[in-house]
């Protein structure tokens, strides 16, 4: 579909590789930036008490922190700035990706592996950082040996499938909504271009479009959190190894 | 503040008990009950996951595990010419893996909702 279609703006290739500036690149620069501006324009006053854009930020803030406290801790928070990022990446992302026209970066299975298999490459490595080659011991559940020839198979794959399914559920949500949107949108276009009594049918298919946007809303929202909250939860394990029981 | 607010309209109705009370303050005793069970209605959070989204979660995590098994399988057997042995016992791990992976899902779910049940 055409609203998926990464196109390149500037045509770029460097040593056989195409490095094109696309419509891809252009819009994470725009989630950026209007991050950057959210919150720069948010802490711009400073004051005691909050106006608008300020606890908009100070909200955001709170509830990021929160779910790190939650999910992995009280040393969980210095991985703090690295959740906060990933979380208002994937939700502006999200959001943006709403407006009428516009590209949804986190519709792109490339865009959210890479997110993943960061998260993950970084649990690996505090893993080992803080238990050393200890950290192997998550892969070793409690169990008779004889079992274990079975189970640590098992638990290596269970580990591995993380990227994956971290990066395919926020993809496939993305890509499942806004394709529902065009489906529905397709629909008030062939009816109201049928004539007669049909026409007047579009507004149905078109409320839903409505009601389909509403849920994508919330959808955006929720997918950035279950985003940001897994990662808390993995990097919990890197942190203190929790044994599966 | 809104904690400071629900006593404060409280005091206002409870001293609604009394006859000679002006009846202006009356209607803003009412008027603020009003508005708090509107409030109430509305700043209660939204639910944290939709059915959809725990449905989705839990799909996600068995489609995962078994590509990877598979992916493993055919890697070993690509690697050492045993075409299909290995692909078959890692897709059966991966399977076993998937259903690992939902279990766990299920159980922190219900973790986070027995949690927040606490909460309230």
């Amino acid at each position: 579909m055409e609203q998926f279609a990464v196109k390149p703006l500037i045509p770029l290739h460097i040593g056989g590789y195409d490095v094109s500036f696309t419509n891809q690149s252009l819009w994470m620069c725009i989630v950026i930036g209007a991050i950057t501006l959210f919150m720069a324009m948010a802490t711009s006053k400073r004051s005691l008490v909050p106006g608008r854009m300020q606890s908009m930020a100070e909200i955001s803030y709170e509830f990021v922190a929160n779910m790190i406290g939650t999910a992995a801790g009280e040393d969980g928070l210095r991985f703090f700035p690295f959740v906060f990022t990933l979380f208002m990446f994937v939700l502006f992302s999200n959001f943006l990706g709403l407006l009428p026209g516009s590209f949804t970066v986190t519709s792109q299975i490339v865009v959210t592996f890479a997110l993943a298999a960061f998260v993950v490459a970084m649990v690996i490595v505090v893993g080992f950082i803080r238990h050393g080659i200890g950290f192997l011991k998550l892969f070793v559940p409690h169990a008779p040996w004889y079992l274990l020839i079975l189970l640590i198979p098992i638990e290596f794959i269970s580990f591995m499938t993380r990227p994956i399914s971290l990066s395919v559920r926020l993809f496939a949500n993305m890509l499942a909504g806004h394709t529902l949107l065009k489906v529905f949108a397709s629909f008030v276009i062939a009816l109201g271009g049928a004539g007669g009594i049909l026409s007047l049918l579009s507004v149905a298919p078109f409320f839903l479009i409505v009601a389909i946007t509403a849920l994508e809303l919330l959808v955006a929202f929720l997918q950035a959190y279950v985003f940001a909250i897994l990662t808390c939860i993995y990097l919990n394990e890197g942190l203190h190894l929790h044994e599966h029981h | 503040m809104v904690r400071a607010l629900s006593t404060g309209s409280r005091a206002v109705s409870g001293w609604q008990m009394s006859p000679q009370e002006p009846k202006d303050l009356r209607k803003l005793g009412d008027r603020l009950d009003a508005f708090q069970q509107a409030n109430e209605a509305r700043n209660k959070p939204p639910p944290a996951q939709t059915s959809l989204s725990i449905a989705f979660r839990f799909s996600t995590e068995m489609v995962a595990a078994l590509i990877v098994g598979g992916g493993i399988g055919y890697g070993i057997d690509w690697l050492a010419g045993t075409k299909p042995i290995f692909l078959i016992v890692f897709f059966v791990l991966g399977a076993a893996a998937g259903i690992l992976n939902v279990i766990r899902a299920a159980k922190e779910i219900n973790a986070r909702i027995a949690a927040k049940k606490d909460g309230d």
